[in-house]
């Protein structure tokens, strides 16, 4: 009898357990730099991350907000207070309840000078953070601040007693997500295993995550064809179009935020003069460049991703877009350069794509009388000469956001944190700020579209393509979504045949 | 012998120290500072955290301040930590250490297994077919690089061996025979252009040392072939071969670095690629002290091996 007891619990337990089994090997590049979610900046973290912590929010595969652990929210009419409720049963990791302290403790983490946390700058505009009751807090903020909520997804909500006792979180994970810390193995491997309390019910769909680190493109194919990995997230153009045709083997795609670029220095000749970076502007062949750097898996696209579908203006509202050899020549002269200029465009050596592109734009640009030398620099020359906007032009890769003010402030507003360009234009400023303050959807719009018409041909940059995000994975895997930004926030809906 | 021994040991250690000087100041000789280098791109970084970091990397000291008290921290085992996981450097690298040793290891051991037959062979056989077709193996062995050899070893045995376990690593006490699949495309990417190298070697040095007089003059009293060539001609022609294999060792560790990127083998070689592109100046140092130490500590076993295949070699 007691044996027949035992079995049915056995029972009882495997059939629980089928709802989530087997490991899903993922193959990454790099091991996790890291791991405290205030302070890391390398991607290679936040793929980890994501699964481990949650935010108030987060943002789904078409860009929008969502709730994660708050479950809504309401905006007071001027804007300034936003309070948001949350979600009642949520523990951490370590079996504690999630409540309205951990927000406010996580704020003041983040904003605390001694934790040295690149999201702090993003909440400078929070006056107080408030916990009304265990599952209402409140924010206050100085003054109207539309990417407000845009900005929640990258507060990870963390547990004080476990920085308490650590110090800090590099090497510890205590979240509330669908996953937990099991084990890191550097350079080999880091395994999440599933949360058996997360709050979405009959979430995750499998056991265990593996990251196995394998850092050769052709060697994490080779380990997708043999089956030693079910997904690689981040597959290149080139070993996208050899794995295409695989039997047992599908590819998704998406429009990526982070896009190539060609950086002028506003602050000295020959490119402080706007007509100067019309003309550069004029004399790219977008088109052309997306066939020869990106084997047609790109878009050309302006100061915004053409993926922020409700921000992007097309391509065809920017009149120097269409190119025209001629028109930049007659600009250069107008501009006191009737017999073209010299100058020198700095790259990054580690970076395939940026220096194939600074190649191309250097023969596109010949034909209008600019004549570039391409330095390639080794990355601490590169960032050094950046930072110190020591540098004619430039040509690089930017990540992208999902709220326009948070790449168009930082990097075009005179003394902005990433305005290595030195570019200081009034009606800019006036546009940035009201970008900001601005609480409703069509007004804020209508800004944009107007920042985006004065920075495309005008401005120290010119935006090159937008690539496209490929993810590969065997047929076993069923539920992936993939996202724009890179989140793998989605491998919690993926389960394993 | 023994004095020699002790000398030899002692000049290792001047050898440690000057390399230990050179490593400190070419890190810190890089144009431009190293703790704004390390931040990156990131420039929400505060000046706070820039301060704070150069003091607890201990950059705001004097430079011979800097120098002494690295330098004292390694006597006491102590390398520093790595910037960014926060683990200490010398636990980073004996994690490591171990998985390289074994790969160069059995690289070195195929190398000199397979070399010597072939080497033998094409002397004994000189001028005939075998040695040319020997001979242009050597050459394409010598010249084509490894992570290419590794990349389509790779390719073709994910398309053909679909079931080997090809890709990765797992320590050989939780499972002997899963390490050993896994090492043997590595081992053979690695070793290829050592087996060319060594066999072409001990080739000319065999067919040198059969052209003296000593040989002709066993010849003349009727040694028969394979006595002369094994008993001997080949100890007199594996100098030069003994010293190429001592060299090839600083060859070989520099070849597992890309051999371990291609078949992702979580070595010394990666770490040390980590370290660089992470910026993560005090794991590069140790991992440069530690592997400069391998390779002087590998040049004096060399030395010493000289004396046993050479009873006239005289260590004075």
């Amino acid at each position: 009898m007691r044996q027949r007891v035992l079995t049915i619990a056995l029972a009882a337990l495997v059939g629980f357990g089928l709802a989530q089994s087997g490991t899903l090997e993922l193959a990454v590049d790099q091991s996790p730099a890291g791991l405290d979610p205030h302070i890391v900046t390398a991607f290679s973290s936040f793929q980890i991350i994501g699964q481990v912590y949650d935010g108030l929010l987060e943002i789904n595969a078409d860009l929008q907000l969502e709730p994660a652990l708050a479950t809504g929210y309401s905006v007071s009419p001027d804007g300034l207070t936003y309070t948001f409720e949350l979600r009642d049963g949520v523990t951490f990791h370590n079996g504690r309840p999630f409540t309205a302290a951990d927000v406010v403790y996580t704020y003041e983490r983040v904003v605390d000078v001694d934790t040295g946390s690149p999201q702090a700058s993003r909440f400078a505009q929070v006056a107080s953070v408030e916990a009304i009751d265990d599952l209402t807090v409140v924010f206050e903020l100085a003054e109207p601040f539309a990417p407000f909520l845009a900005n929640l997804p990258n507060l990870p909500i963390v547990a004080e007693e476990v920085v308490e006792e650590h110090g800090d979180l590099q090497q510890v994970m205590v979240g509330t997500g669908p996953f937990m810390l099991s084990e890191i193995v550097p350079d080999t491997y880091t395994l999440l295993v599933a949360n058996p309390d997360y709050y979405r019910a009959g979430e995750p769909g499998v056991a265990a995550l593996r990251y196995n680190v394998v850092p050769e493109a052709s060697t994490r194919a080779a380990g997708l064809r043999t089956g030693a990995y079910h997904l690689i997230p981040d597959v290149d153009p080139a070993t996208a179009q050899t794995l295409g045709g695989v039997p047992g083997i599908s590819m998704l795609s998406v429009q990526e935020l982070s896009y190539s670029l060609i950086g002028m220095n506003a602050s000295r000749p020959p490119f402080d003069d706007a007509r100067v970076r019309r003309a550069l502007n004029l004399a790219i062949d977008r088109d052309e460049l997306v066939e020869a750097v990106y084997f047609g898996q790109a878009v050309p696209g302006g100061p915004l991703s053409p993926g922020l579908t409700d921000w992007a203006l097309p391509v065809d509202e920017y009149s120097c877009y269409t190119p025209d050899a001629a028109a930049a020549r007659a600009l250069l002269a107008e501009a006191g350069y009737p017999d073209g200029i010299d100058f020198e465009i700095v790259t990054l050596g580690t970076l395939r794509v940026v220096v194939d592109a600074a190649q191309v734009v250097q023969a596109q640009l010949a034909d209008a009388g600019f004549r570039a030398t391409v330095s390639v620099e080794e990355l601490g020359a590169f960032v050094q000469r950046w930072r110190n906007s020591d540098f004619d032009a430039f040509a690089s890769l930017n990540g992208g956001n999902i709220d326009p003010d948070g790449y168009l402030d930082r990097t075009f507003r005179t003394g902005g944190s990433t305005n290595v360009f030195l570019y200081s234009n009034p009606a800019v400023d006036t546009l940035l700020t009201a970008g900001q303050r601005a609480v409703d959807f069509s007004t804020r719009q209508g800004i944009y579209a107007d920042l985006q018409r004065a920075l495309a041909c005008d401005g120290p940059v010119a935006h090159l393509a937008y690539a496209t995000l490929f993810t590969a994975y065997r047929d076993e895997v069923s539920g992936f979504v993939q996202t724009p930004t890179r989140s793998l926030r989605y491998l919690r809906n993926v389960t394993l045949n | 012998m023994t004095s020699y021994v002790v000398r030899r040991l002692l000049d290792l250690v001047f050898v440690l120290f000057g390399v230990s000087v050179l490593i400190f100041l070419m890190l810190r000789m890089i144009p431009g500072d190293a703790v704004l280098i390390m931040l990156g791109a990131n420039t929400d970084i505060t000046p706070d955290r820039v301060e704070a970091l150069r003091r607890s990397l201990g950059l705001h000291l004097p430079l011979h301040e800097q120098y002494w008290q690295w330098l004292t921290g390694v006597f006491r085992g102590d390398l520093g930590r790595s910037i960014w996981t926060g683990r200490p450097v010398l636990d980073e690298i004996l994690a490591r250490l171990p998985v390289t040793l074994q790969l160069t290891g059995l690289a070195l051991a195929t190398a000199i297994v397979v070399s010597f037959p072939i080497g033998i062979l094409s002397a004994s056989l000189r001028g005939g077919t075998a040695d040319t077709v020997v001979r242009i193996l050597a050459i394409l062995g010598l010249t084509l690089p490894s992570f290419w050899v590794g990349v389509l070893m790779l390719y073709f045995a994910s398309v053909y061996l679909p079931l080997w376990p090809t890709i990765g690593y797992v320590p050989f006490a939780d499972d002997p025979g899963g390490n050993l699949a896994r090492m043997v495309l590595p081992v053979i990417a690695v070793s290829l252009p050592m087996i060319a190298g060594l066999s072409r070697i001990l080739r000319s040095s065999l067919l040198d040392v059969l052209s003296l007089d000593y040989i002709r003059t066993g010849r003349a009293k009727g040694l028969g072939r394979r006595t002369l060539l094994y008993k001997h001609a080949l100890r007199n022609a594996m100098i030069p071969v003994v010293t190429v294999i001592g060299v090839q060792v600083g060859y070989l560790l520099s070849g597992v670095v890309v051999i371990e990127q291609v078949f992702a083998i979580p070595g010394i070689g990666r770490l040390v690629i980590g370290a660089i592109n992470e910026r993560n100046y005090p794991l590069v140092q140790g991992v440069i002290l530690i592997v400069t130490a391998v390779f002087v500590f590998v040049n004096l076993l060399v030395d010493l091996a000289y004396a046993w295949i050479d009873p006239r070699v005289e260590y004075a």
